[in-house]
């Protein structure tokens, strides 16, 4: 810093507001001007304003992954002084080995000058439908290296000095196979770059680009400092998360993202080194997905009602070494890396954040479960109802179920967390614009994760083709054999995916009985469509809060009126029993001692086994940290005493570990996945469900340090 | 002449303008009561008293009645309007439930968007458990692909009508274009739930898109017997009492129709209160010659933004009410949450105002309601902007002490700032962020803000209005005459104003142009939603005055964002076409620069529309003003907090024309504050409206 000016507390409220409007004026630009439904129904961009250091200041509220890609490109640029950065210029980028989630991420920057000096950077960007590769719509599951999944723009300067260069232009639009859609937003991008650097040059004309500057650093500090004083609220200790992902594309092997946080006072660190090695196939991502996925997690987790800029992003340090799932090396290819490993790693930190949560008496009501555990793929392509060429990704997937709250509810088809304004096209929308037939968009009964509060039941579609005979689909997920949407304090992952196609199943738009349905494992990959063919798929549910059997019992009847529960999963896992249409309280009790009774046998009693200590801290509402004259103990509700003098309290619960599930659950499980149920041995009452890798146990998840309490 | 009447309904109170025979207008609050009605009827009680006349005489010699009223919007907001049913295609009935993510988050502010915990505060409009599926299906064609069995939609509306279910909503897909499932379904629900209101979608809200339009119609439908009920109290209780002219309600779309072309669409009048607002404005700028205004009102806890540009509000197609989409056209009315009950604090040394509200209880702090934190009506005070002893008229004593201290402790120690900086500095905040909402409505659509006029209305407006004059680059601004009851005003001073659309789809490849027989569907359209206008406006029994405008809607393919350009006639052929699409690229590049038009993407044709306008005879407003009274002198704060500068005051209801003062200075009326800055002018125009003029 070179001078500091006093800007008033004043005068930076007034800059700052105006600086947060700016980024919302470039998200009205970019979706005016674009084309693409991905930015226009499906808020899939971003737009924010950067530090020439590359720190995000301000940012929209769309897809929170991408605040910290634009400001790697920024640094990149800063490193080569061949690409002279001159006022008027714009750079275009989509290398995901520079800074981009994966190459359909194409994204423009600019730079904002105030005489001769760059005081900051406008950066945008936004999902393109298709951008080459071996396969429409560039999600190859067939690739091998990046070579093989599209156009890899390193940072190329598009405009200079004010002038579109139409010949580098040209020379991307035509490795799309949507040429045309691909202009449309790049002028789109231009446009919007053009807003900020209007807008902020307005602010640096009335106030000084000085006091700009430093309002601009302000605001990071600012959003640290309160960032900082909540972790500074919260529980030291270290905290382990970990979710999976299955099939590579090649083959059905099962990866894992692992977290560790570790919190102390002010500060904590996000260690992802416990994470699969790379794979072979396109599921990865680079480092730019890996901060993604974590910096998203992150501001939506513990930056609720902070302004979203780089200050929250600075208290998280993130360790991971090269060549894992998460930090992929060159050239391994990454092209869905936004919808399997990132996706995946952001499950992952959410869940470790949210313990962190749970564990502090004063934030733990926020507590909230896994949303939406994977974003799973329908691509079609070929030539449209208008004769020409089309490349569609159905959004629709974002309507699965968010995750439950620790006092409520999950939403049903309430979408991501991690972009908080996204949003479905209508049917008639989708049908209009694309060769499509619905046959239902509706909730899925049995999706949400079963607890006291359950998660947000899933939505789930039927189509067929509208318009032509034939097309290529493309059909992929993780999330079939692994419940994503993982429950916390004792309650249930979401249902897993279900996908299959049924050929011969519609004609002329009437369904028909003797259609030869197959069910498809997680990526069964391109195929052929008919419009004889029906393709049908169900989403994950969010995840459940605390022990079924602790939910309202007139919250499962009424959630069996309106079909969301089935009345099987109401009396397996709710404990749950109605008679015509009215709860049967007295079954209901009956019912529900008996499973407490299944889950454990015979409560254990054995008063050594107590404690009436005085409760100082808690992991959950069922986990209580409890003090007495033999020590601090985790302990139940009853009491029971399950460890002294650490919070690594599984040994002492009853466990019970599921390799299957009944089939009421709707978790489908990998081969080298189970569940582990863990319960009081003296009230039966479920304290966790843990997802983890066949033959080794969970790791105890909350270690607390006792003497922080 | 007798009497032309505008009322407005608020949430706390009901306003009443009224022009009588000389042409002299009075306004009037009464507080608004649980019923509506008997607040309205308060409000007629005390005009007619102002005139030494029994409410019968009164209501005898109503020339015009006006009407809005925010009773749809509470009852949707309240969940207490009427038990409504859906029927809907098999396969969709979730469609209210999804909501297409957008429910959730509809209507959230910009602080409340990163919390997800404050997701999904409103319910669908209708229960699952009152959604219906048919077994029907229409195609994108219109072709009807699974015909509607009519022995199940018997069967499930039979178990309706033992429910209670008071209103039918029918909205299947793609009704739209092929409307004979849906309008077979309403002659079914006619026969099994005898006496059911019955709103069927490609009627209320004809456009493509199955959420927004399901929504409209179901709001619709759970409006109707609630707003049948309450107009149909209104006109007899006012029939009675000897009124021979009809209710006219205030639409979204800014027109006013009666109440019997309103009765089978009460969607159309869910958002009259801003609309009023911005067509009082109009109003006023034809009086006095002005075409492009800024309605800015600024209340207790919303600060709310119309356009007119060209003599026309700015419309939008969809607004969100109780986390629904509701597609009617409306009046683009945008707000913030900032008032003058927006609350300061400081918090890691920041100054921060709004969007939390303390709202009319307890108020600012100098309310003394037991509000201790600071507002900016309590800067307002300290600043010397408002009179402690003269506040509403004087029928409410401000604490300036209780404002000080709140100030002191919240603010100004907090910040090392002394008092009147601190309260300087809450205004700057507060202002500022009220100036970038104004530039979202200008700048960012293409219009210099330098063109236009803005009109302050709302208690606070006419005290801010100076400050974001200046912040736009403005020399002047209009404090209406009714600025304090400027919607009741536009309800009395609307002209009749009828809307519909239907959808006309066209996709025209690049280079290409539409086919003979996309022309002639356009066509048809077109024709067929004037003649809807015509006849509805008709039947408002418009006095031949008659002016109907055509629009289409014009996007590059893919895009969400369309434009609405005029047509000149019926016919839409090849010409037409050519010209249209050559407007469009035109108001295109205009709005997002030079070479952003794309022709390569094709276009697409989405809708047409027909906007009917009648006019009625404006009431007569010579004013018999009084002078500005000279009050005293006080010391207010303007930009300088160091150095407050002697201001003289002044003190009127309804100032005279040529009535004029120059700034430092405030014109205090009886509800609000027009602060007259250093070297600006307020003069007085004919009709009462203040214009305050910076010097060039």
């Amino acid at each position: 810093m070179t001078n500091t000016l006093n800007v008033s507390a004043v005068t930076f409220e007034v800059i700052r507001n105006r600086l947060v409007a700016i980024a919302e004026e470039m998200r009205i630009a970019l979706q005016s001007v674009s084309g693409s439904p991905t930015v226009t129904e499906a808020s899939d961009f971003f737009t924010g304003l950067f530090l020439p250091d590359g720190s995000v200041v301000s940012m929209g509220f769309q897809v929170s992954f991408q605040a910290p890609v634009s400001g790697t490109v920024i640094r990149h640029i800063s490193g080569k002084p061949h690409l002279k950065v001159r006022d008027g210029d714009m750079f275009i980028g989509n290398d995901p080995y520079i800074g981009a989630l994966h190459q359909n991420d194409v994204q423009m920057i600019g730079p904002i000058h105030a005489g001769d000096r760059i005081i900051a950077w406008a950066g945008v960007q936004a999902h393109q439908t298709d951008v080459g590769g071996m396969d429409f719509a560039s999600w190859c599951p067939r690739a091998k290296n990046v070579y093989q999944e599209g156009i890899r723009i390193p940072c190329v300067k598009l405009v200079d000095r004010g002038e579109l260069r139409e010949d580098v232009l040209e020379m991307i639009t035509t490795a799309s196979r949507l040429p045309d859609a691909l202009g449309l937003d790049i002028r789109a991008f231009i446009a919007t770059i053009n807003v900020a650097r209007n807008r902020v040059g307005d602010l640096v004309a009335r106030y000084g680009a000085e006091v700009i500057v430093q309002a601009m650093q302000r605001m990071i500090e600012s959003s640290e400092a309160r960032t900082r004083a909540r972790l500074a609220e919260l529980p030291d200790g270290e905290f382990r998360a970990c979710d999976f992902l299955e099939h590579d594309g090649h083959s059905n092997v099962l990866y894992k993202v692992d977290v560790k946080l570790t919190k102390r006072g002010e500060r904590m660190t996000l260690d992802y080194s416990g994470s699969s090695k790379q794979s072979p196939g396109f599921v990865n991502a680079t480092r730019a997905g890996l901060m993604g996925g974590a910096c998203g997690s992150v501001l939506t987790t513990l930056g609720w009602d902070i302004q979203w800029n780089e200050g929250i992003l600075k208290t998280a340090e993130v360790i991971a070494p090269d060549g894992l799932i998460c930090t992929a090396q060159f050239p391994a290819p990454v092209g869905s890396a936004t919808v399997e490993t990132i996706w995946v790693v952001s499950n992952a930190t959410m869940l470790v954040l949210n313990k962190l949560l749970s564990a502090s008496p004063r934030y733990r009501h926020r507590t909230q479960t896994i949303s939406d555990g994977c974003m799973a793929t329908f691509n079609l392509g070929g030539i449209n109802q208008f004769g020409e060429p089309f490349g569609l990704h159905l959004m629709d997937p974002l309507a699965a179920g968010s995750g439950a709250w620790a006092t409520k509810d999950g939403v049903n088809a309430g979408g991501p967390i991690t972009s908080p304004v996204s949003a479905i096209a209508d049917v008639e929308r989708n049908e209009q614009v694309s060769p499509l037939f619905y046959l239902h968009r509706r909730l899925a009964p049995d999706t949400a994760g079963a607890g006291k509060f359950r998660g947000g039941v899933s939505a789930e579609v039927a189509l067929t083709l509208g318009g032509i005979a034939r097309a290529e689909a493309l059909v992929m997920t993780h999330g079939a054999e692994v419940p994503n949407t993982m429950g916390l304090g004792g309650g249930w992952p979401g249902a897993t995916v279900r996908q299959s196609l049924g050929r011969g199943a519609i004609e002329n738009g009437r369904p028909q009985q003797d259609g030869r349905w197959e069910k498809f494992g997680p990526k069964p990959g391109l195929m052929e469509m008919t419009n004889r063919d029906v393709f049908a798929v169900t989403w994950q549910g969010g995840g459940g809060w605390g022990d079924p059997l602790e939910r309202e019992p007139q919250a499962v009847a009424r959630d069996l009126a309106a079909g969301w529960v089935s009345a099987q999963a109401a009396k397996e896992i709710y404990g749950v029993v109605t008679k015509d249409g009215t709860l049967d309280d007295e079954a209901t009790a009956a019912r529900r001692r008996s499973l407490r009774e299944q889950r454990i046998g015979r409560p254990v009693s054995d008063e050594a086994k107590f404690t009436r200590g005085k409760p100082v801290g808690s992991i959950s509402e069922s986990l209580l940290i409890v003090r007495d004259g033999n020590g601090t103990h985790v302990a139940t509700q009853a009491g029971y005493v399950l460890s002294t003098g650490s919070t690594r309290w599984r040994a002492g619960a009853v466990a019970a570990t599921f390799g299957t599930l009944p089939p009421e659950y709707r978790i489908a499980l990998h081969e080298d996945l189970s569940v582990t149920a863990y319960y009081c041995p003296a009230s039966g009452t479920l304290l966790s469900v843990d997802v983890h890798e066949r033959g080794a146990m969970p790791p105890d998840d909350v270690v607390l340090d006792l003497r922080s309490l | 002449m007798g009497f032309f009447i505008g009322t407005d309904v608020g949430g706390t109170f009901t306003d009443l303008w009224v022009a009588g025979s000389g042409g002299d207008t009075r306004v009037f609050k009464s507080p608004t009561t649980p019923d509506v009605l008997g607040g309205v009827v308060d409000s007629i009680e005390m005009a007619a008293e102002s005139y030494g006349l029994t409410f019968k005489r009164f209501c005898e010699q109503i020339e015009r009645f006006g009407h809005g009223t925010t009773v749809g919007l509470n009852a949707l907001l309240t969940g207490s309007a009427a038990k409504t049913a859906i029927l809907t295609t098999r396969g969709f009935g979730d469609t209210l439930e999804i909501g297409r993510l957008r429910r959730q988050t509809s209507g959230m502010n910009e602080t409340e968007y990163t919390d997800a915990y404050l997701r999904n505060q409103f319910a669908p409009l209708v229960p699952r458990s009152l959604v219906v599926e048919i077994d029907e299906r229409i195609d994108v064609s219109g072709a009807v692909i699974t015909p509607l069995d009519e022995q199940q939609a018997r069967g499930e509306l039979r178990k309706l009508g033992p429910q209670g279910v008071e209103a039918v909503a029918v909205c299947t897909l793609w009704s739209t274009y092929n409307p004979v499932h849906e309008k077979r379904l309403r002659e079914l629900a006619r026969e099994e739930l005898p006496g059911a209101f019955i709103s069927v979608s490609h009627e209320i809200s004809p456009a493509v898109g199955e959420y927004a339009r399901m929504s409209t119609t179901a709001a619709n439908a759970a409006l109707g017997p609630l707003a049948g009920r309450y107009l149909s109290r209104l006109e007899s209780t006012l029939r009675e009492a000897g009124m021979r002219v009809p209710v006219l309600m205030m639409t979204c779309a800014g027109g006013v129709l009666p109440t019997d072309v309103l009765s089978d669409r009460p969607a159309f009048a869910l958002f009259s209160g801003p609309a009023g607002g911005v067509m009082g404005s109009l109003a006023i700028g034809a009086q006095i010659g002005l075409e492009n205004m800024l309605t800015i009102d600024i209340g207790g806890t919303s600060f709310d933004v119309g356009v007119i540009a060209g003599g026309k509000p700015i419309m939008r197609s969809e607004i969100a009410i109780a986390g629904a989409d509701i597609r009617v056209h409306s009046i683009d009315v945008d707000s913030i949450g900032a008032g003058g009950g927006s609350i300061a604090s400081v918090q890691f040394g920041e100054l921060r105002v709004g969007p939390k509200s303390a709202g009319a209880n307890p108020g600012p702090a100098c309310y003394g309601r037991g509000g201790v934190l600071p507002t900016a009506t309590d800067a307002d005070l300290v600043l010397g902007v408002l009179d402690p002893d003269n506040f509403l008229g004087g029928r409410m004593k401000l604490d300036i002490e209780a404002a000080r201290r709140a100030i002191a402790d919240h603010v100004a120690r907090p910040l090392g700032m002394s008092l009147a900086e601190a309260a300087w500095g809450i205004r700057e905040v507060l202002d500022s962020r009220m100036a970038d909402l104004l530039r979202r409505m200008t700048i960012e659509r293409g219009y210099d803000p330098r063109d236009f006029v803005l009109f302050a209305s709302g208690g606070a407006g006419p005290s801010h209005a100076w400050v974001l004059s200046a912040e736009l680059g403005l020399d002047r601004f209009v404090v209406p005459a009714a600025a304090t009851a400027v919607s009741a005003f536009g309800t009395g001073n609307s002209d009749l104003g009828f809307t519909t659309e239907s959808p006309a789809y066209a996709r025209v490849r690049p280079g290409a142009t539409p086919m003979a027989g996309q022309l002639a569907k356009i066509s048809a359209e077109i024709a067929s939603t004037v003649a809807e206008v015509r006849r509805n406006l008709e039947r408002a029994a418009a006095a031949g005055n008659t002016r109907i405008e055509r629009l289409a809607s014009v996007r590059f393919r893919g895009q969400t964002h369309h434009l609405d350009i005029p047509l000149e006639a019926d016919a839409f052929d090849l010409a037409a076409y050519g010209s249209v699409v050559a407007r469009f690229e035109k108001n295109y590049e205009t709005l997002f620069g030079r070479g952003a038009a794309f022709s390569r993407a094709g276009y697409e044709i989405l809708s047409v529309r027909a906007v009917g306008t009648g006019a009625l005879p404006p009431p007569a407003q010579a004013t018999k003003g009084e002078p500005l009274a000279f009050s005293k002198t006080r010391k207010v704060v303007f930009r300088d907090p160091k150095a407050p500068l002697d201001t003289a005051i002044y003190l009127t209801t309804f100032p005279a024309e040529g009535a004029g003062v120059d700034g430092p200075a405030i014109i205090e009326f009886p509800g609000q504050s027009v602060v007259v800055p250093p070297g600006a002018r307020a003069t007085a125009d004919g009709f009462g409206n203040l214009h305050v003029r910076s010097a060039a």
